[in-house]
């Protein structure tokens, strides 16, 4: 039944991962990839190429044709990139209509799009809410990573829309217990930018512990990073406690934990090396971008301007770090 | 490709309004009734022993502390005794009567003769039957000429195409009591037909006003009425106004913007049943019936409440009176002083209409259908279908879609205004002397000594303001009927303007240079142009 299909657009390793957890839990899961090759490879061998441990049985199917989820899902998640939402989610509104419902599970800022204003940075919703003919789009976040979630273990993300439709209905189609629980928000904008941030601070965690500092100074850049996120939060609309739940630290301590590329990149910058693609990870955007927003707003960041300035190469590592402190003892 | 659907002849539906009457407020009765009784079974706070409770507790609050006491207070107080006693039949009893009393105090009327009247032959005959002294014929006179006074323009054509398919919604700015006469002539000159609207009761307290606002489509909305029931019934008779067709008007703002800023934070109200009455209509088998909101900016020279309204803004920031009942618009003399003062002036009041939205924000194309934010057709009733394509119930979701429709009004607003000469003048004097004090907190610009504004530098900034506004429609742009004025001219005309209407002098004009004389005033205006960055940020 449409309402009670899930629709998952993006064939990756986040979305395949999601819908194995719900086809194993007897949802039906209708997947979009662009890519025939990785559709056929689903249909035939039940597994996908880019997460070959998940298995996928039964009630999910692969389709190469968004007409297709549209028609079958009123429920979608969108599991692309940060690169390619404002394209898909414009392709795929071509099939939609105002009854659909849209979360997306990017911890990321949207690509700026730079036509003459200028542009820091887009929360994926707004991007979407630009592609979409619906109104009812919201985010999924959290530590639930592909390897957890096709491993079985214990994994809990937030659903976060205005729309308490979209709460629900994110509640009740993905929540898989004991494997994936889901909890519910209204703060869209907290949960997009603590997301988000918290792959910028991920960078500065690698960075920490690629200089080799202590546990004390990574406990100190961990909580002070809660902090000035709550900061630019609060200043931005969201609510202050975001920061500290699964999206914020949540996606910190598992980004950290798990060698992302966020966290890689940290290191290497410690190291010295600075590559040209070193502003590509999503991490990295969302520090600049951060930083950008921290200026305009006038909330005071030293860890993710720090983060920033070594990105654009404007800081050396060191000097980074000695701002972790912070150079102003306030209360907390 | 044009629509399909029939167009309608563009009409007066409100003629039809006295006969229809009764069956609307039937209506309202009908469907308030059997969703509270249907909601009493729930209990608790639903039941309608609470319900009627509220109702008697808040009247009972309300007139004791009115200054007029009298026998309807022994009313709500005998309602509250016997309720403990009522059965539930008598309960439902009771709920019918309540509702229809309110309805009946909320109810408009609408008089082809006085609409006529307003009209057309109306301004000079006024000046026979309202012109007891010579201040009212001088004061109404001028609304023989109201033609020239009041200029509508913008989406005017696509509003009026809407009008014939739909039923339309007019959304306008909010600046004065005057606005709901203005608009009202606006719409006239427009060629678009007349719309019910709710006003505040106290709005009714002028004879002058009361007289045309009850004959011509208003209904009285009493604000000092704060219980459920009573927001129920005005809600439900805005809903069933617009399912059967009657154009409406609503202010999305709510009451007059205090500081005249250009609205940003809209608080709906009203404009919520809009929804509510679409989902109706594709619930009752019409998804073709559409409703259209349609954007305005009412944009005055002068404000007849200008002193009251930045008084009250300026004492209780954020916090400003509800209802105010002691301003300009309660003192007749003042009222005749707009007239013969505010509208003797050519184009002295501009009706912008904007691009009509559909009831969820999405824009629509000429033909009058929605298209979503990409520009693809999207069909408005799937907005409120759920997942079998039923029509779904969800006040929340009903909510949401009100909000984001505010927020696209809210956009639109800036881009919709119009400067007058009036506004670009004290937005000069504003930066000139924020400029000389190194702030632009009012408060504190309030305590800083008037110094001489050089009549050479205003005028250049006044040029470069001109400048900076035509470069960026966003903005909103200056008075079409002025464009070309020369600067010097247009800021004298803004100086006047400023020092001569209100009690107190805004702008002084000494020689070579302008005072600054009540910062107050000057805030005010400087106000519409708030969102235009200053000089050095832009």
């Amino acid at each position: 039944m449409r309402g009670d299909t899930v629709g998952i657009v993006g064939a990756g390793r986040f979305g395949t991962a999601l819908g194995s957890v719900l086809a194993r839990a007897h949802r039906r899961v209708i997947l979009w990839s662009r890519d025939p090759a990785i559709v056929d490879a689903i249909q035939t061998t039940r597994r996908c190429p880019r997460l070959p441990d998940a298995p996928l049985p039964e009630p999910l199917v692969a389709t190469a044709d968004p007409r297709e989820l549209a028609a079958e899902a009123r429920f979608v998640v969108m599991a692309v990139s940060s690169t390619n939402v404002r394209e898909r989610a414009k392709e795929l509104g071509n099939y939609l209509d105002g009854s659909h419902i849209v979360v997306h599970a990017i911890g990321a800022l949207a690509l700026p799009v730079r036509d003459g204003a200028v542009k820091s940075w887009e929360r994926v919703s707004d991007v979407m809410a630009l592609g979409l003919p619906t109104l009812k789009i919201g985010a999924i976040a959290g530590p639930a990573l592909p390897a957890d979630l096709v491993a079985g273990e214990y994994a809990s993300m937030v659903i976060a829309s205005a729309f308490d439709e979209v709460v629900a209905e994110g509640r009740r189609l993905l929540n898989a217990p004991p494997q994936l629980r889901l909890y519910s928000s209204k703060d869209l904008a907290g949960v997009e930018l603590a997301s988000a941030l918290a792959g910028a601070y991920t960078v500065a965690l690698g960075l920490c512990d690629g200089l080799g500092m202590g546990a004390g100074p990574r406990a100190v850049l961990i909580t002070r990073a809660v902090a000035e996120a709550s900061r630019l939060g609060q200043a931005s609309g969201a609510e202050a406690r975001t920061f500290a739940g699964l999206a914020g630290l949540g996606n910190l301590l598992v980004r950290a934990s798990n060698r992302s590329v966020d966290y890689e990149l940290g290191r290497r910058l410690a190291e010295g090396v600075v590559s040209a693609d070193s502003q590509r990870t999503e991490g990295a955007r969302a520090a600049i971008a951060g930083a950008e927003l921290a200026a305009k707003l006038r909330v005071r960041m030293p860890v993710l301007t720090g983060v920033a300035a070594v990105l654009s190469g404007r800081a050396e590592p060191r000097e980074a770090a000695a701002l972790v402190g912070d150079t102003v003892a306030v209360e907390e | 490709m044009a629509s399909d659907r029939p167009v309608r002849e563009a009409e007066n539906r409100l003629e039809h309004f006295n006969a229809d009457r009764e069956r609307l407020l039937a209506e309202v009765e009908r469907r308030v009734v059997a969703r509270r009784v249907a909601e009493s079974k729930l209990g608790g706070d639903a039941s309608l022993e609470y319900v009627l409770n509220d109702v008697a507790f808040s009247e009972i609050k309300r007139l004791e502390a009115s200054q007029k006491k009298n026998g309807a207070l022994d009313r709500w107080k005998d309602l509250s005794r016997r309720l403990m006693q009522m059965s539930e039949p008598d309960k439902e009893q009771e709920l019918r009567d309540l509702v229809r009393y309110y309805g009946r105090d909320v109810v408009g009327n609408f008089d082809p003769r006085v609409y006529k009247f307003a009209t057309g032959i109306g301004p000079s005959l006024l000046n026979t039957l309202f012109s007891p002294t010579t201040a009212f014929r001088q004061g109404f006179g001028v609304l023989g000429n109201l033609d020239q006074r009041i200029h509508p323009d913008g989406e005017v054509e696509l509003a009026r195409a809407c009008a014939e398919r739909g039923t339309v919604i007019i959304t306008p700015t909010h600046s004065s009591n005057m606005d709901s006469p203005a608009i009202g002539f606006a719409l006239m000159r427009a060629g678009l037909p007349p719309t019910t609207y709710g006003a505040g009761k106290n709005l009714f307290t002028n004879p002058f006003i009361s007289f045309f606002m009850r004959n011509l489509g208003a209904y009285r909305v009493d604000r000092r009425l704060r219980f459920e029931l009573y927001k129920d019934v005005l809600k439900e008779y805005s809903t069933v106004l617009l399912e059967h067709g009657y154009h409406s008007l609503f202010f999305p703002g709510g009451t007059r913007s205090r500081s005249n800023l250009v609205e940003k934070h809209l608080k709906l109200g009203l404009l919520g049943t809009s929804v509510t009455a679409y989902k109706n209509m594709v619930r009752e088998g019409q998804p073709n019936k559409r409703l259209y909101v349609v954007p305005a900016t009412i944009n005055y020279r002068l404000v007849l409440e200008a002193e009251t309204l930045i008084d009250d803004y300026l004492a209780e920031t954020g916090k400003s009176r509800y209802i105010i009942t002691d301003d300009e618009f309660s003192r007749v003399g003042r009222i005749v002083e707009f007239f013969r003062k505010i509208l003797a002036h050519e184009g002295s009041v501009v009706v912008r209409f904007g691009r009509p939205f559909d009831p969820f924000g999405n824009d629509i194309t000429d033909d009058g259908e929605s298209i979503d934010r990409a520009g693809r057709h999207v069909d408005p009733a799937s907005f409120i279908r759920g997942a079998s394509g039923e029509v779904a119930d969800d006040d929340q979701r009903d909510a949401e879609y009100t909000r984001a429709l505010g927020r696209r009004l809210a956009a639109v607003y800036p881009k919709l205004t119009v400067f007058h000469s009036t506004h670009l003048a004290a937005r000069v004097m504003f930066d000139a002397v924020a400029k000389r004090a190194g702030t632009r907190d009012i408060y504190r610009l309030m305590r800083v000594p008037q110094t001489p504004i050089p009549k050479v530098e205003a005028l250049a900034a006044f040029d470069r303001l001109r400048a900076r506004i035509a470069a960026t429609p966003a903005w909103g742009a200056e008075h079409p009927g002025f464009l070309t004025q020369a600067s010097a001219d247009k800021l004298a005309d803004g100086v006047r303007g400023l020092s001569t209407f209100h009690t107190r002098v805004a702008v002084e004009d000494r020689g070579d240079s302008l005072y600054a004389s009540d910062m107050k005033l000057i805030f005010y205006y400087q106000n519409r142009t708030a969102h235009i960055p200053p000089e050095s940020a832009s």
